[in-house]
């Protein structure tokens, strides 16, 4: 059963119940008062009827006659008459004996109607000397019975109508009442299916307005953590499908090439190229597997830091470079501002070649790269800036990732496994310092490590 | 023989296609970015693509959806094995479908089986004084029919669609009996004899120590 139908059902009965317990209730009350009323008036009536009897027997008795069952016949009677008009019928009766009945008179005038007739009775003696003799006083209350049925029916066709309107009041009522509730749920649904935007409008004060309040953002964070998790699978993904191809791209050559040296008939100049490429690509093999080897290392090992002079680790790097600038025809321009750096000098040096061999491939011909370093905002940093290609917003995002190439092409003729800038960013990290890149496409490429430790 | 492009960025891998297709008797063109092709397609009969799916400027999958109403025969080849991407291949009309690493006879193989399907290869080939016509499977020397049973026949295709490379025993009876025939290696040998007496070839079907047999002819048909 539904909320709303179960509230409904629950108020609808209880309403009804209490209205009906407390309507009866003031009913049998007023039923009590007014019975209770007729009877002292009866009480009253027949007291009063009884004192002008007794007044009446004791005039007639003044005036010498004596009171015999005529007599008294006579004087019932003329008092019975009287009160039959009002309802009331009156009985004397002597000792055992009934000298009048007044209610068989009027039966007799009015004919054999009604027998089961509602009426108050009340009997007394009439004062002494007269004890003997007693009044009885039948007061009809057929009337007061009446008007109770009337209210009964009365009550129960209120009932009838007050029921269903109630209902209906009460439904309109608890719908919109519930109307929050069925929005929540229907936004809850469509989040279960998947689709994470989805809120919910709802601008009310109330407990529902604070439920969709906090609903709405746990439903922000829950859709901020499966996009963040779907973009980490996605790049976990993309790494895994990188290093398929760059392990199956050497291997479908050097397999091939192998198979075509072992089984084809073929001239020396061919034995020359195929031979050829399998030394090639075992060579980069052997790259890519020291490079995936020294990211492995890096992750899980702890690097030993020691006082480094800046001048010496740029004249290590520039010698370690010379031979590709003076290939690619490009100079290397040294500006230092700091006197040494914190670190391992194996892996600063690597991560400022990698730097520079990237610099290299991104730099046309006779164009300059800047190796510098200096102090900001009490951070040291190593910088190296070329004039090169650069790389657009996107490309750059990526930049880090393993096996990430901007110019898949170029990047591959230099024997690039595509893992430089993936070691550098471990470098950086394995020395707790922070990584920026800015680029600019046609406009060149910075890279900064900041040492914010000591 | 059938004339085709190979479109793959990889210098090695690019060269080890074409250097077996023209082994076998194929002429090729090759390619080594997306962009490259449609100029090439526009000037040269092509009768079939190798197309690579990663490729830089236009991957493959967007180059074969422009290419499509050529109605050329492709085979993918690429390195990504993962169903929704050969799906996806398979779903822009690719013919056939070839993982990295591949081995050489697998390729030839399936290039074959693109080539008749697509009804490309249709011309007689001959050799010497040999003419052979695959479509009608008769062979002719000097003008004469050769009477040859349907397995010699089956042999000589594989030999011819695999020439000038060796091919071992085992892998005569998996190409020319089919994978589940289970004989001996010897078959082989006496299927041979029987196609150099035939035909005349013991020049030509030569025995290569330790590997198996090749046949030799001119790469150029």
């Amino acid at each position: 059963m539904r909320f709303w139908q179960k509230t409904l059902l629950v108020v609808l009965i209880l309403f009804i119940v209490t209205l009906d317990a407390s309507v009866i209730m003031m009913m049998h009350k007023s039923w009590q008062l007014n019975m209770e009323r007729e009877i002292q008036r009866s009480s009253n009536e027949q007291a009063l009827i009884a004192n002008n009897i007794y007044d009446n027997l004791n005039s007639i008795k003044s005036r010498g006659m004596t009171v015999n069952d005529d007599v008294l016949f006579d004087v019932a009677r003329s008092y019975a008459d009287y009160y039959l008009k009002q309802g009331i019928s009156l009985q004397l009766w002597d000792r055992e004996q009934l000298v009048y009945d007044g209610a068989l008179a009027a039966e007799k005038r009015k004919g054999l109607e009604e027998h089961h007739v509602h009426e108050i009775v009340t009997s007394g003696e009439l004062p002494a000397p007269y004890q003997e003799l007693k009044l009885v006083y039948k007061r009809n209350i057929e009337e007061l019975y009446t008007s109770q049925k009337e209210l009964n029916r009365y009550f129960v066709y209120v009932n009838a109508t007050a029921g269903p309107i109630l209902a209906c009041l009460l439904y309109v009522l608890i719908r919109q009442l519930t109307k929050p509730l069925r929005q929540l749920s229907r936004t809850t649904q469509t989040i279960a299916d998947g689709n994470y935007n989805e809120r919910v409008a709802l601008k009310k004060n109330d407990e529902f307005g604070e439920l969709a309040q906090n609903f709405n953002q746990m439903a922000e964070a829950v859709g901020r953590h499966v996009t963040e998790l779907s973009a980490m699978a996605e790049e976990k993904q993309r790494i895994v499908d990188n290093l398929a191809h760059e392990l199956r791209t050497p291997l479908t050559s050097m397999q091939g090439f192998a198979q075509y040296l072992n089984s084809a008939q073929i001239s020396e100049e061919e034995r020359i190229t195929a031979s050829g490429h399998i030394w090639s690509e075992t060579l980069r093999l052997k790259n890519l597997a020291f490079k995936l080897l020294d990211l492995s290392v890096l992750r899980h090992q702890s690097v030993e830091r020691i006082r480094i002079s800046v001048d010496e680790l740029f004249q290590s790097v520039r010698q370690m470079e010379r031979e590709k600038l003076e290939q690619a025809g490009m100079t290397l321009v040294l500006h230092n501002a700091i006197e040494s750096v914190w670190g391992d000098p194996d892996l600063l040096a690597s991560f400022l070649v990698n730097c520079i061999d990237n610099a290299i491939h991104a730099s046309a011909e006779g164009s300059e790269i800047r190796l510098s370093a200096y102090e900001l905002d009490s951070a040291a940093v190593l910088e190296v800036r070329d004039y090169g290609k650069g790389m657009s917003e996107r490309q750059a995002q990526r930049a880090f990732e393993p096996f990430y190439r901007a110019d898949m092409a170029r990047s591959r003729e230099h024997g690039g496994a595509g893992l430089g800038l993936a070691i550098c960013k471990q470098i950086a990290e394995a020395h707790q310092a922070s990584l920026s890149l800015e680029s600019r496409e046609n406009e060149g490429t910075c890279i900064r490590i900041y040492f914010t430790t000591p | 023989m059938a004339t085709i492009l190979v479109v793959e960025d990889e210098k090695p891998i690019n060269d080890l296609i074409t250097m077996n297709l023209k082994l076998v008797g194929h002429s090729f063109f090759k390619a080594f970015s997306g962009t490259e092709v449609p100029p090439i397609l526009e000037r040269e009969n092509i009768d079939l693509i190798l197309l690579d799916v990663m490729l830089p400027g236009l991957d493959g999958f967007e180059l074969m959806r422009r290419i499509r109403s050529l109605n050329i025969p492709v085979i993918f080849i690429t390195a990504k094995d993962s169903l929704a991407d050969r799906i996806t291949g398979f779903e822009l009309g690719a013919d056939d479908y070839i993982i990295k690493p591949f081995e050489i006879l697998e390729m030839l193989a399936r290039i074959n089986v693109v080539l008749r399907r697509n009804a490309r290869e249709q011309s007689a080939l001959i050799i010497d004084d040999v003419e052979i016509r695959p479509l009608e499977r008769q062979v002719f020397k000097l003008g004469r029919a050769v009477e040859l049973t349907a397995k010699e026949f089956e042999l000589l295709e594989v030999l011819i669609q695999n020439r000038n490379i060796a091919l071992s025993r085992e892998k005569l009876l998996e190409l020319a009996w089919g994978y589940d025939y289970e004989g001996e290696t010897r078959t082989v040998d006496v299927h041979i004899r029987q196609l150099r007496k035939k035909l005349g070839w013991e020049e030509r079907i030569k025995t290569i120590f330790k590997l198996g047999y090749r046949l030799e002819a001119p790469g150029e048909p």
